[in-house]
């Protein structure tokens, strides 16, 4: 295996080395190397793989609690959550909150992110402005909706100044909302962080594609759509996976915070049930049996994603 | 391009989400500065006066003082472990291109795909297997696993461009492979360092669901983003308290973003695109 690449004759022959201690040199840089990776490798497969494939093997035991008993269980947790309706409900929530969510997103944040990248009057100001939302912790932005939304909060308040009280709701605590409340709190930041990481990819797409497209008469609308989008498909399949993946996971901390899956189970995700089965209800075989449901999930929806934006030129 | 009259609707489309985005802001740094009463009678209005006796009683109740000093030690422990790790992986994953390495890559590389959430529970079990539960300790040999595979990959990248001359020249000076590294890869390559930095930055102080099952509730131990969400309990409906509360931990992150701001938007972008 040669580590060196090629170096251009100039540079070699400047160099008074003999070719015996180069090819010293080149194997000692293909020792030295690998070596080197390994604790980071260790810490790696020893914190995040090892606890992930953990999983697969809980899923399988009957395990009532911490200090209980443990024994195997098969495929009788499996069994336990298909027969279950509270885990139907978290699916049903999951499949509305990505269903809505996602496509939401996706396609504003494109359409924003086109909008930035054509250097509009003021679009420093909003790339700062857009960027907010990615830097701040769930925590807070859970509490920045929890004052918005509560009774007393910022949205009835503004609802009853303008004269529509008879609209106000206990958002959050409300049946036919909670989710809804969910949702718009993922959009709500998702749009912005997303637009920028697309606006930042087409600001690199030539702009003589979009100029040409102008002279032949397409407007703004068709530029985005025909010329831009199949450019940099692959790149917002890339976003898109990464914002499904952040909806799937991240809706547990949301949900923990805000509404703690209901009322009832209206708002209850899968992420969330995997949190609650373990950490409040204790029953950690059917805990980790919706984990490895999740994942598949996420496996699933990742591989979709990438299909369904492969570049097609 | 020019932008037309037609694009009168996007103007007015984009600035009013920019708008939602500030309202809920503005809203809670006036908040933080006024009682109930004000908060619920005038939503919008700003603050009569700017005295800081919520902060104080966000400070007294959540101690908040010592959540930031957590928050903080795990942080800067984290990012140096970080990157004691990642820097000597990145610098042999660059030079070398057995299949070993190539292998290793690999597993970075993807591990980038693997969300932190699903492994929540096992996580908790090694914490309590290892006798460092309930501990900060925990945490920070923890965070650096859950970044690594993004550092990797993007200090890799870094490390590419440097041309292998340079390497070269140093060893015919006799440096060690060691000293390679510390001052030939490591000084060149800073502005990756940096990116990773500020990345990792946001990320440990924002993390949440790990800090709250692994470290729990302990005032002396908890870091400030599951202290926060405590206010809500403690103050029942104090909102200018709570809001004055999240302002402080948004503090350090603003003071950042708004310092570095190109960087940081880089670092984020290249962040999620690097994969």
């Amino acid at each position: 295996m040669t580590t060196l690449t090629t170096t251009p004759d100039g540079t070699a022959s400047r160099r008074p080395a003999p070719p015996s201690s180069r090819s010293s040199a080149s194997r000692a840089r293909g020792q030295g190397g690998t070596v080197l990776a390994v604790p980071a490798l260790a810490w790696y497969l020893l914190f995040m793989v090892g606890p992930l494939l953990a999983i697969f093997v809980i899923a399988a035991l009957h395990w009532p609690g911490m200090l209980q008993p443990v024994s195997f269980a098969g495929l009788d947790n499996a069994r336990t959550v298909l027969d279950d309706p509270v885990f139907w409900d978290a699916v049903e929530n999951t499949a509305i909150q990505l269903a809505v969510a996602l496509p939401l997103m996706i396609v504003c944040a494109y359409m924003l992110g086109y909008y930035v990248a054509q250097r509009p009057p003021g679009h420093r100001v909003l790339r700062y402005l857009l960027f907010i939302p990615g830097l701040i912790s769930t925590p807070a932005k859970a509490m920045v909706f929890y004052a918005a939304l509560s009774p007393d909060g910022l949205v009835n308040g503004a609802l009853e100044s303008v004269g529509l009280g008879s609209l106000t709701d206990a958002w959050l605590a409300s049946p036919s909302t909670a989710l809804a409340c969910l949702i718009a709190l993922d959009v709500w930041g998702g749009i912005g962080f997303t637009a920028v990481l697309f606006a930042a990819r087409l600001g690199s797409v030539p702009e003589e594609l979009g100029e040409a497209a102008q002279l032949d008469g397409a407007g703004h609308w068709r530029t985005m759509w025909t010329v831009h989008f199949p450019v940099i498909r692959e790149y917002v399949g890339v976003v898109t996976m990464l914002q499904f993946l952040w909806t799937l996971f991240g809706s547990a901390q949301h949900v923990l915070l805000l509404t703690q899956g209901g009322p009832g189970t209206s708002s209850t995700t899968l992420s969330f049930l995997v949190y609650q089965k373990a950490f409040i209800a204790a029953d950690l075989g059917y805990s980790q049996t919706v984990g490895v449901f999740l994942f598949l999930v996420g496996l699933a929806g990742l591989l979709t994603i990438r299909r369904v934006f492969r570049q097609t030129y | 391009m020019k932008l037309g009259k037609r694009w009168l609707p996007a103007h007015i489309l984009v600035w009013a989400y920019a708008v939602l985005l500030l309202v809920p802001l503005y809203y809670f740094l006036a908040s933080a500065f006024k009682s109930n009463d004000d908060i619920f009678a005038h939503p919008f209005a700003p603050p009569s006066s700017l005295g800081l006796g919520n902060f104080r009683t966000a400070f007294d109740n959540g101690d908040l003082g010592l959540a930031v000093v957590n928050s903080a030690l795990v942080t800067v422990f984290s990012l140096v472990l970080t990157l004691l790790l990642a820097i000597p992986a990145s610098f042999a994953l660059a030079r070398t291109r057995g299949r070993l390495a190539g292998l290793i890559e690999k597993v970075f590389s993807l591990g980038f795909l693997i969300p932190t959430f699903a492994a929540l529970f096992p996580t908790f079990l090694l914490a309590a297997a290892t006798g460092l539960f309930h501990t900060r300790t925990f945490m920070v040999l923890f965070l650096p696993a859950t970044a690594l595979p993004l550092s990797v990959v993007i200090l890799v990248q870094f490390m590419r461009t440097i041309p292998a001359e340079m390497e070269e020249a140093a060893r015919l000076d006799g440096a060690s492979t060691f000293a390679v590294l510390r001052h030939v890869y490591t000084p060149m390559c800073l502005p990756g360092i940096a990116t990773v930095l500020l990345l990792n930055f946001l990320t440990f102080w924002n993390e949440y669901l790990y800090s709250l099952v692994i470290i729990g509730p302990d005032p002396a131990q908890r870091t400030v983003q599951v202290a926060l969400p405590t206010l809500k309990s403690i103050t029942g409906t104090d909102y200018g308290v709570l809001t004055a509360g999240t302002v402080l931990t948004l503090v350090p992150v603003w003071v950042v973003y708004t310092v570095l701001q190109k960087r940081m938007q880089q670092a984020l972008v290249s962040g999620a695109v690097k994969m």
